[in-house]
């Protein structure tokens, strides 16, 4: 079966794919803890913030109906959260832009802030992993002192998601093939934890003979790996770039809302 | 001088006693292309996994001479290489370089050795150019073909292979055919597929209920038909009479 990865476009090339992915990872936790830091008001200069983020998805050659689909598969929870500001805060706030003034709720407001923040902080976070393969990353988070049982986890999670997700969609298929009415909530309930309890049983064997090719080719669990990383003058060109981008917003953009 | 896999009366049952080999006995020799055939259930996988020192019976097993138990588990996986089932549990790591990669890293090779190494196994199987590819990117076959590299870039006298070509279409089995033909280990096959079997083993053994049942050239055992289908299994197209 084919899945929809969400790492699909990190096998393009481009300048920005090149880049190291220790550089784009501290960027962008740097850029995001600036966005995450914004008060409340800051709505409009957000979309300043969300320049950087298009800029690399547009030089990284990423759909960007790709992006928003991704921001909208993920979106439920915060709009949630998000919707349910203004039920909370009702003080009234005079809102300006330009020449037009009116006034609403802080709790739209506040609203308006948290869906600004998670677009421009999940098109960080999608220029991440569409512009770097997974395996680049984790050894990037590996050489920046992220313990290596822990990316090592991560790549077996990244590694056997899909297999997982085989096998479940094999089993769904097989139940829908032999089920062609509904057979109450008891009964599909029942269905639904025998499959749960198989796949976390097949699950438990997948671990074993995994284990058992690991040992077989030395491993004594401690991981070992090949470095291919290197940082050239475009990594330290795009970190000058982004400080200064960075730099630039933090002095030069102000809350235009009051 | 002493043969590649020998095993004296070794037993071995499952947690819930029931038996899974017999008193099996089987010399196989350095270089010889050697197949388990039987149906299924009938402990070809176990006895695979015996000779690695995975699964712990009584009786003997020795690897190129060297006993299997506790102690000696790190030299005898030095010397065989063990590729189980199903590709997807050998193919563990997030690229297909970094999986042919993982077991000269453990060999602790100088790095320069471990990248010439991979690459070596990997233009074998016909894979170089798919190197960085997820394996989950890859078609059975190549799946297939990549988990046979990882057990080449060891370099072990002994490659064993559990089923190698359960759902391969037949291009795919020739292909891996063809590799595993050229290779100049002792090469060790667990299968049901008696075409493969029939193209691929100088040496065949019938196991059948955890029991040696019979060994010797793959003709005489396979174009038994009443030997073969008393076992579950059929002769293949290459031994059939013609009609």
């Amino acid at each position: 079966m084919h899945h929809a990865h969400i790492d699909k476009f990190a096998y393009q090339d481009s300048p920005v794919h090149r880049l190291d992915a220790r550089v784009k990872f501290i960027v962008m936790v740097i850029f995001m803890a600036f966005v995450i830091s914004l008060p409340p008001n800051s709505v409009v200069i957000l979309s300043l913030y969300a320049i950087g983020p298009f800029a690399v998805l547009v030089s990284g050659r990423i759909p960007l109906r790709f992006v928003f689909k991704q921001i909208i598969i993920v979106s439920p929870f915060i709009l949630v959260l998000a919707l349910s500001c203004p039920f909370y805060d009702r003080t009234p706030v005079s809102v300006s832009f330009g020449p037009l003034s009116w006034q609403i709720t802080a709790g739209w407001l506040r609203c308006c802030n948290i869906l600004a923040k998670f677009t421009v902080t999940m098109m960080c976070i999608i220029a991440l992993v569409s512009t770097t393969r997974f395996t680049n990353l984790l050894e990037g988070l590996g050489k920046l002192g992220i313990p290596k049982i822990l990316t090592a986890q991560l790549g077996l999670l990244y590694r056997y998601i899909f297999v997982v997700i085989d096998k479940a969609q094999h089993m769904l298929l097989s139940r829908r093939a032999r089920s062609s009415n509904y057979l109450g909530f008891r009964n599909e309930l029942k269905t639904a934890s025998a499959m749960i309890g198989s796949l976390f049983i097949r699950s438990i064997d997948t671990a074993e003979n995994i284990s058992i090719a690991m040992q077989g080719r030395g491993f004594n669990q401690k991981w070992r790996s090949l470095s291919q990383m290197h940082t050239g003058w475009a990594d330290y060109l795009f970190i000058v770039l982004s400080a200064i981008y960075i730099l630039a917003l933090e002095l030069f953009a102000k809350p235009v809302l009051t | 001088m002493t043969s590649a896999i020998e095993i004296k009366d070794y037993s071995y049952a499952y947690a819930d006693g029931t038996a899974a080999l017999k008193d099996i006995s089987l010399i196989i020799e350095h270089g010889q292309k050697v197949v388990l055939i039987g149906p299924n259930g009938a402990g070809k996988s176990t006895l695979l996994l015996a000779m690695a020192g995975f699964v712990k019976g009584t009786g003997k097993i020795f690897v190129d001479g060297i006993e299997v138990n506790k102690k000696n588990n790190k030299k005898i996986r030095g010397l065989i290489g063990c590729c189980v089932e199903n590709p997807e549990d050998q193919l563990f790591m997030p690229t297909i370089y970094e999986d042919v990669a993982f077991g000269p890293l453990n060999l602790r090779l100088e790095k320069d050795e471990v990248k010439a190494r991979t690459r070596q196994a990997l233009e074998t199987v016909g894979l170089w150019s798919l190197a960085d590819k997820p394996p989950h990117h890859l078609s059975a076959g190549q799946k297939r073909a990549a988990a046979i590299a990882t057990i080449l870039s060891m370099k072990p006298g002994i490659i064993t292979l559990d089923e190698p070509t359960s759902s391969l279409d037949p291009t795919c089995r020739n292909k891996i055919l063809r590799i595993i033909r050229e290779l100049p280990q002792t090469i060790i096959v667990a299968t049901c597929d008696m075409n493969f079997a029939a193209e691929f083993a100088e040496h065949a053994v019938l196991i059948d209920n955890g029991q040696k049942t019979a060994e010797g050239e793959p003709q005489k055992i396979m174009a038994e038909e009443q030997l073969m289908t008393s076992h579950g299994l059929e002769v293949p197209w290459k031994y059939r009479k013609s009609i």
